[in-house]
């Protein structure tokens, strides 16, 4: 019978379960955002390097195809920790760049609409729907920096043999761990700058414009009080410090420790979820 | 988890709540409505009364400072999950999503309660066509007007089939045939679908037409709480009565006939009339007493009597005090 005709009656079947139910939301944005032209735009720029890293492995793996050139090249022409550390930080600037249009648009709308008490009038908690947010960004920004990565690791294991990967675990590690963090902090700025500020592109240009300041006061304190451990405070060298340690990159010995950068990054994390949960709140309650 | 036993729909204990450091709820118990029988509960008060912070208590927005309150049986606080699975709330602001057209917006609610995919597209178009909205399914919420979207409002309060539907100022900003229309799905809400409904207004009228019984809140306590249905039933009439004249005997010449009078002013009272006395009979108690009828009306009392009584708009009676007055004795 035709919906119109049939009339309201009141459901009686199953309900799905708590899993189910939190990934509606991400699957219902995941669908909003690959129809916008500029978010496919930029997974498609952003797929551009690994592409010339699989160049790039296949040359280290067919010396027969630069036999004449000189022994250095040898040398450059190795995959390895350096490697990965080049690719990491390149796909790490495009997942900025993507969390900076992506992210605005999942929690400064709801905040603009209203939207929080239809969300937690239902089976949803504020943690699960930060949760259900963050799973949305980490399913994006995971198309550019943790999947390329696999995909690096596998044309490699493939072309050098599989035991390349189990004499390498320690790089499969550095690129899933790495990255994994990389997009909590993106996801964490990317929320709060979007629960602050209701125009979209404020808030695009507020995420991008934390990593700048920040990274620049930490600077300016190393530079005005002639130290470096302020490096640390800077997320760029601080996500950059702890790959390195991951990938087993030596670092400059005067700068900060990986350790200490992995709890400076811990500490900002814990703020920023701090800030977002005082925000999204179903009801403001004017004390 | 297992449902426990249930037999009332809202049953409060001693709650307290606090917003900073004002107490906005200051201790109140009550049981509200009967699970599964499909009535519903009117919720009244002035503003800052305390009405919104109880229904937001209810949904777990903010946690009790002292005392409980049990939804379907389930603890508001501590098993918020199994409360919220089982109603529907329709807020009094605007809330909806954002470029989203009507049956996207119905569907993903219907989902976030718990239902599967091709149940919640298919119930999200049912309760569209349901509510009105079935040719604006497919426009942006954004762009209705103000009566479409507190008609989508209540298509996502309904679209999973909860057993209690909170509905906040549901009427507010609707024209004429609109609030018609709205009433009359709310009617319809409790009558066919045996879903027990808590109705917040500020509107009398229609918690009047709609409840079966009525809470009135006010500075955060209880003030009255009443069965409309049982005032209906019991069909006492009221009177107004103004006279002049010595009226000191009138309370006890109306006891003679079973009524009840209240002096609300020198001359002005207010009667109650059991349902086998007539009208004549004031008249004739009036005439016994030498006092002349300025003014005479009677009817049913009203919920607006009722809410300016138990907000104390309406002032006790205050003690007789005897005085001179000529006795004219005629009618």
């Amino acid at each position: 019978m035709a919906v119109y005709k049939r009339g309201y009656q009141r459901y009686a079947g199953d309900r799905t379960g708590y899993l189910q139910r939190l990934l509606v939301l991400p699957r219902f944005a995941w669908r909003r955002l690959l129809d916008q032209k500029l978010v496919t735009s930029l997974l498609m720029l952003s797929l551009f390097w690994p592409l010339l890293c699989i160049l790039f492995i296949y040359l280290a793996n067919h010396s027969e195809l630069w036999a004449g050139f000189a022994g250095g090249f040898k040398r450059i022409l190795s995959v390895n920790g350096k490697f990965f550390a080049v690719f990491m930080n390149v796909q790490s600037v495009f997942a900025l760049i993507l969390s900076a249009v992506v992210g605005p648009g999942l929690v400064a709308p709801d905040l603009a609409n209203n939207a929080l008490p239809l969300y937690f009038s239902r089976p949803l908690s504020l943690r699960d729907y930060i949760a259900a947010r963050m799973l949305v960004l980490a399913g994006m920004l995971s198309l550019v920096t943790i999947i390329p990565g696999l995909l690096l690791m596998a044309i490699q294991g493939g072309m050098a043999g599989w035991g390349w990967l189990w004499d390498n675990g320690r790089l499969f590690w550095g690129v899933v761990i790495g990255f994994a963090i990389w997009i909590v902090i993106l996801s964490l700025v990317a929320m709060t700058c979007s629960a602050y500020v209701k125009w979209r592109a404020v808030a695009g240009g507020l995420v991008l414009a934390f990593f700048f300041v920040v990274g620049g006061a930490a600077e300016m304190v190393n530079a005005v009080f002639r130290v470096d451990w302020a490096s640390m405070f800077n997320p760029g060298f601080a996500i950059e410090a702890v790959w390195m340690e991951f990938l087993g990159v030596e670092l400059p010995p005067e700068k900060p420790g990986a350790y200490e950068c992995a709890l400076s990054l811990g500490a900002m994390c814990t703020g920023l979820l701090w800030i977002l949960t005082r925000k999204l709140r179903p009801v403001e309650v004017v004390k | 988890m297992g449902r426990p036993a249930v037999s009332t729909v809202v049953e409060i204990e001693n709650l307290r709540v606090w917003l900073g450091r004002r107490e906005i709820l200051k201790g109140i118990s009550c049981r509200l409505g009967v699970a599964g029988a499909g009535k519903a509960i009117g919720l009244l008060g002035p503003n800052g009364a305390g009405k919104s912070t109880l229904i937001q208590t209810m949904l777990g927005f903010h946690a009790p400072g002292a005392g409980r309150a049990r939804v379907l049986g389930f603890d508001c606080h501590t098993q918020p999950r199994e409360v919220k699975a089982r109603i529907g709330y329709m807020p009094e602001n605007d809330s909806f999503i954002g470029n989203m057209t009507a049956v996207a917006f119905i569907r993903l609610m219907g989902e976030l309660s718990g239902l599967p995919k091709a149940a919640a597209l298919e119930k999200a178009h049912e309760v569209l066509f349901h509510v009105g909205l079935g040719e604006a399914r497919y426009r942006e919420v954004g762009t209705y007007s103000l009566g479409m979207k507190q008609m989508a409002k209540l298509a996502q309060a309904i679209v999973h089939g909860p057993e209690l539907v909170i509905l906040d100022e549901p009427t507010n900003g609707l024209d004429p045939s609109a609030r018609r229309r709205m009433l009359d799905l709310i009617k319809e809400m409790k009558s066919q679908h045996g879903m027990s409904v808590l109705l917040c207004s500020h509107l009398l009228r229609d918690v009047e037409e709609v409840c079966d019984e009525v809470l009135i809140l006010k500075d955060g306590l209880i003030v009255h709480q009443s069965d409309l249905e049982a005032e209906r039933k019991a069909n006492r009439r009221f009177v107004q009565l103004e006279v002049s004249g010595d009226d000191r005997g009138l309370s006890e010449a109306l006891r003679t006939v079973g009524a009840e009078g209240m002096r609300e002013a020198p001359g002005q009272w207010r009667i109650v009339l059991p349902v086998e006395v007539e009208i004549g009979a004031l008249w004739r108690i009036a005439a016994s007493q030498g006092l002349v009828v300025r003014r005479m009306t009677h009817g049913r009392d009203t919920l607006e009597e009722i809410f300016l009584k138990a907000v104390g708009h309406l002032r006790p009676a205050p003690p007789i005090v005897p005085q001179e007055v000529p006795v004219h004795g005629r009618i």
